[in-house]
C-alpha cells in the first residue's frame, strides 16, 4: 500500500518548490524514448540492510515496473569518498538519464553532475540546486512529532534516549521534533542523544542502545538503518520506535512505531518527466507526512488510547497546522523562536540546534 | 631414503625482475579465470563483464583519469611503507598518517588563509609532511628506544588518527550545513586542474607532485651515500654498525621520511579530489599501500606502478557494481585478485627441484642429494 499518492504529491511538491530560494526560468531537459532510458541508483548502505536502502531499493523495483524498457543501474554501499565519485561517473558513463543519490554526497556529486549536464540528479537529503540538480528529502520532524506524542505518554520516567549518525540536521530535526511532541504531553520529559559516527553499524547502535538504557532511559528513538536497536530494547523491557520500515517482529513488545518512509510514488514520478522531457533541476521537495512518510500502525504494547491521542495531532498537522510555533527554546535556554512566529520547511530542514531538554547535541 | 626420485621445494637466492613479473602476470591471469567461473556461476557473463572494466577503466579518457586519480594517493602510501621496508620496518600506519598529514592541512586551508593559493598549498603540504612524520615519531620512538615492534604502534595510531578526524568533523571544525556525514567546510586552495578539454572531471597537479616524490626517492636510494645506507641498514643491521653507519639514526630517518611521505598523500587527496576533511578521506589506502610496497618490492618507481595496478584491480570493483554485482562479491572479487597475485610473487622466490638419486652409498644424507639438484 504505497503512502504516497501522484497528485497530491505533486500538489505539495509544488506548493513547497515555490517557497525557498530565487525562482529561475529551468529549461527542462530533453526527453528521453523509455527504451533508451538509463536510470540509476546510488545508496549509501546495503539493500539488505531492512531500512533506509531497503525502501530506496523498493523505488527502483517500482520504477522497473512503471518503466519496463528502460535499463537500470543499481550500485550499494558507496563510502562517502572519492570513490563515490568514480561510482557516478560510471552510471554517467553507461549513459544514465536519470541518476537517484539515495544520501548527501555533496561536492562528490555535483563535481560529476556539473560536467554532465544533460543527466539529471536528485540527491536525497541534498543542498544543491543547479538545471541538471535537485534533492528530495522527507518531512521526517512532523512523523517524529506524532511518535514522541505517544512517547510522552508511555514514557515512565520521562526520560526518552536517541541513537543518532552524526551531527547533522536530520539529527537535531529527529530529536528536537521528538521530545517536543514527547512535551507536548508531559511537559517535564528529557531526551538524551549519542551518536555512533556511521548510518550503519548494528554494534555501534546496540551499545550506545545499552548505554542510554542504563542512564535511566526507558523509551529510545533511532533514525539508524538497522534495528539493532529496537532488539536491545526487547532485551532490557523497553520501549523503541524506529525508522524506515515495519520491523516489529524484532521486537513486539518494545516496539511503538516506526516512522516510514516510501519513495516509489517520488522516484517514478521523477522518471517519468524526466522521460517526457518535462524535468528540470531546482529546489528541493520535502515530502509531508501522508505523502512519502508515516508513522507505522501502533504497536501491539501501545494503548489505544495513546495511539488515539497521537493520531489526533496526526490528523492536525495534515490539515496543515504546524507545531513547530514559538515559543521554543534551545537548550541553552535561550529564546530560538518566539511567540507568534512557526518555524518554515527550511528551517526545520536544517534545524542545527537542540531544544531544550535534548542533551549530547551540540548547540 | 635417496635412491628414489623425489621433488623438493628450494627457495632461490636472487630473483630476476622479469621472472617476478612473468610470475605476477601469470597469477593475476589465473585469479582471472577463476574470478570468471565464480561470475559464471552466479549467472553473470564474465567476458562480457571483464570487457566492460576493461572499456570502463582505459577505453575513455575519464577511465583513464579516474585510474591515475585514485593510484595517486595508493602511490604515495605505498612509497611510505616501500622506504621504511628499506631499512626492514614494517610501517602499518600510512592510513593513520595520511589523516593526520590532511589534518595539518585541512588546519593550514581553514584557518590561514594567507592569499596566494600557491602560498597556502606549500604550507598546506608543509603542515601535512608534519603532521604525518609526527604521527611516527612516537612509535619511532619507542622502537629505537624501548624496541617496540613497530608493526603494532603503527598500527594503533590509525584508530586514534581517524578518531582525531572524527572529533574535529563533528566538532569545532564541522560543517553545519552537511546533513549525512560529518565534514569540515569546503577548503578553497586547491590544485590546479591539468589544461585539457575533457568533459568530465579532470586531473589535478597532485598526481605529478606523487611521481614527482617517487622520483626523489628512488634517485636517492639509487646516487646517495644515504640511501645505500638505509639499504645496509635494512639488510644486516649489525653489519652496518660494525661499518661504522649511524643505524638508530637512519631508522629514525626512515620512519620519518615514510610517516611524512603518507601525510603528503592526505594532502594530495585533500587538496585534489575531496576538498573536505572527513573520515572517508582514505578508503583504507594506507592498507591498500602496504599491498602496493610489497608488490614493488620496495622499489619507489615500482610503487607507481603497482599503485597503478592495484587501482585497475579497485576500480574494477566499482564497474562491476554498476553492472549489478553486489558491492560484496565485487569485494570477493578484489580480494581474490590481490591473493593470487601476492601468492605468485611470493612463489616467484621458490622453484621446485627434482632430486634424482645418486650412484654414491646409501647414507651419505641429504646434504649430498640436494647438492645434485636439477632443474
Amino acid at each position: 500500500m504505497p503512502i504516497l499518492r501522484r497528485r497530491s504529491l505533486l500538489a505539495a511538491a509544488a506548493a513547497l518548490s515555490a517557497m525557498p530560494r530565487a525562482v529561475r526560468a529551468a529549461t527542462p531537459l530533453a526527453a528521453v524514448a523509455e527504451k533508451d532510458a538509463v536510470v540509476a541508483f546510488g545508496h549509501i548502505g546495503p539493500v539488505s540492510d531492512g531500512g533506509w536502502t531497503f525502501t530506496h531499493h523498493q523505488a527502483l523495483l517500482a520504477a522497473k515496473k512503471a518503466f519496463p524498457a528502460a535499463k537500470f543501474l543499481e550500485v550499494e554501499s558507496i563510502p562517502v569518498s572519492a570513490d563515490a565519485t568514480r561510482t557516478f561517473r560510471q552510471f554517467v558513463e553507461n549513459g544514465a538519464n536519470i541518476v537517484f543519490v539515495t544520501s548527501e554526497y555533496g561536492d562528490l556529486l555535483s563535481s560529476v553532475a556539473d560536467d554532465a549536464t544533460d543527466t539529471a540528479f536528485l540527491e536525497c537529503n541534498g543542498h544543491r540546486q543547479s538545471d541538471n540538480e535537485s534533492s528530495y528529502y522527507i518531512q521526517h520532524w512532523m512523523v517524529s512529532y506524532v511518535l514522541g506524542v505517544a512517547a510522552g505518554r508511555m514514557s515512565k520516567t520521562g526520560r526518552l534516549g536517541f541513537v543518532g549518525s552524526f551531527p547533522v540536521a536530520a539529527v537535531y530535526g529527529c530529536a528536537n521534533a521528538f521530545l517536543l511532541g514527547a512535551r507536548s504531553v508531559a511537559p517535564h520529559a528529557t531526551m538524551q542523544v549519542i551518536l555512533i559516527n556511521s548510518w550503519f553499524d548494528p554494534q555501534a547502535s546496540s551499545q550506545a542502545a545499552s548505554a542510554l538504557i542504563q542512564n535511566g532511559v526507558d523509551l529510545l528513538y533511532t533514525h539508524l538503518d538497522d534495528a539493532s536497536c529496537l532488539q536491545v530494547a526487547e532485551k532490557n523491557n523497553v520501549k523503541c520506535a524506529t525508522w524506515n520500515t515495519d520491523e516489529r517482529r524484532l521486537g513486539p513488545n518494545a516496539y511503538v512505531s516506526s516512522l516510514l518512509l516510501d519513495w516509489n510514488g517520488f522516484c517514478v514520478d521523477q522518471i517519468g518527466r524526466r522521460l517526457k522531457g518535462q524535468w528540470t533541476g531546482g529546489p528541493i521537495t520535502l515530502l509531508p507526512m501522508g505523502h512519502g512518510t508515516d508513522r507505522d500502525a501502533w504497536g501491539a504494547t501501545v494503548p489505544p488510547e495513546v495511539g488515539r491521542e497521537a493520531d489526533a495531532v496526526r490528523a492536525r498537522i495534515m490539515g496543515g497546522w504546524n507545531p513547530f510555533a514559538g515559543e521554543i527554546r534551545d537548550a541553552a535556554g535561550t529564546v530560538r523562536v518566539t511567540r507568534g512566529q512557526s518555524m518554515t520547511p527550511m528551517a526545520l530542514y536544517e534545524w542545527n540546534w537542540p531544544v531544550e531538554g535534548v542533551s549530547g547535541l551540540r548547540g | 631414503m635417496s635412491t628414489r626420485t623425489t621433488w623438493a621445494v628450494q627457495r632461490v637466492p636472487e630473483v630476476s625482475g622479469g621472472v617476478r613479473l612473468l610470475a605476477t602476470a601469470l597469477s593475476a591471469i589465473l585469479a582471472l579465470i577463476v574470478a570468471g567461473i565464480v561470475l559464471r556461476l552466479c549467472g553473470l557473463p564474465p567476458l562480457a563483464l571483464g570487457a566492460r572494466v576493461l572499456h570502463a577503466s582505459f577505453g575513455t579518457r575519464f577511465g583513464i583519469e579516474d585510474l591515475l586519480l585514485l593510484a595517486s594517493p595508493l602511490a604515495a602510501c605505498g612509497l611510505s611503507v616501500a622506504v621504511m621496508l628499506r631499512v626492514g620496518l614494517w610501517n602499518i600506519g600510512a592510513e593513520g598518517q595520511f589523516f593526520v598529514g590532511a589534518t595539518g592541512a585541512a588546519a593550514v586551508g581553514l584557518f590561514l588563509p594567507v592569499g596566494g593559493t600557491g602560498t597556502t598549498l606549500a604550507l598546506m603540504a608543509l603542515a601535512a609532511a608534519a603532521g604525518g612524520a609526527l604521527w611516527i615519531a612516537l612509535p619511532a620512538a619507542a622502537r629505537l628506544v624501548l624496541g617496540t615492534s613497530e608493526i603494532i604502534t603503527t598500527l594503533l595510531l590509525n584508530f586514534v588518527a581517524r578518531l582525531l578526524v572524527d572529533f574535529l568533523a563533528t566538532g569545532s571544525w564541522r560543517d553545519a550545513r552537511s546533513s549525512v556525514t560529518a565534514q569540515t567546510p569546503r577548503i578553497h586552495a586547491a590544485f590546479a586542474k591539468l589544461p585539457r578539454d575533457w568533459h568530465l572531471g579532470g586531473l589535478h597537479w597532485g598526481i605529478a607532485l606523487v611521481i614527482a616524490l617517487a622520483a626523489v626517492v628512488a634517485l636517492l636510494f639509487r646516487y646517495t651515500s644515504w640511501g645505500f645506507e638505509l639499504r645496509v641498514c635494512g639488510a644486516n643491521r649489525e653489519a652496518a654498525r660494525y661499518a661504522g653507519m649511524p643505524v638508530g639514526r637512519r631508522l629514525a630517518e626512515a620512519m620519518l621520511l615514510g610517516g611524512a611521505l603518507a601525510g603528503l598523500g592526505g594532502m594530495i587527496e585533500l587538496a585534489g579530489t575531496v576538498h573536505r576533511l572527513q573520515g572517508g578521506l582514505s578508503n583504507s589506502y594506507g592498507y591498500v599501500g602496504i599491498i602496493v610496497a610489497v608488490l614493488a618490492a620496495a622499489a619507489p618507481v615500482g610503487v607507481l606502478f603497482s599503485a597503478l595496478l592495484m587501482a585497475v584491480v579497485l576500480n574494477a570493483g566499482t564497474v562491476l557494481q554498476t553492472q549489478g554485482l553486489p558491492a560484496s562479491a565485487a569485494v570477493a572479487l578484489v580480494g581474490l585478485i590481490l591473493l593470487f597475485v601476492a601468492m605468485g610473487e611470493r612463489l616467484s622466490h621458490y622453484r621446485i627441484a627434482v632430486i634424482r638419486p645418486r650412484a654414491t652409498p646409501a647414507g651419505t644424507g641429504s646434504a649430498a642429494a640436494a647438492s645434485g639438484a636439477a632443474e
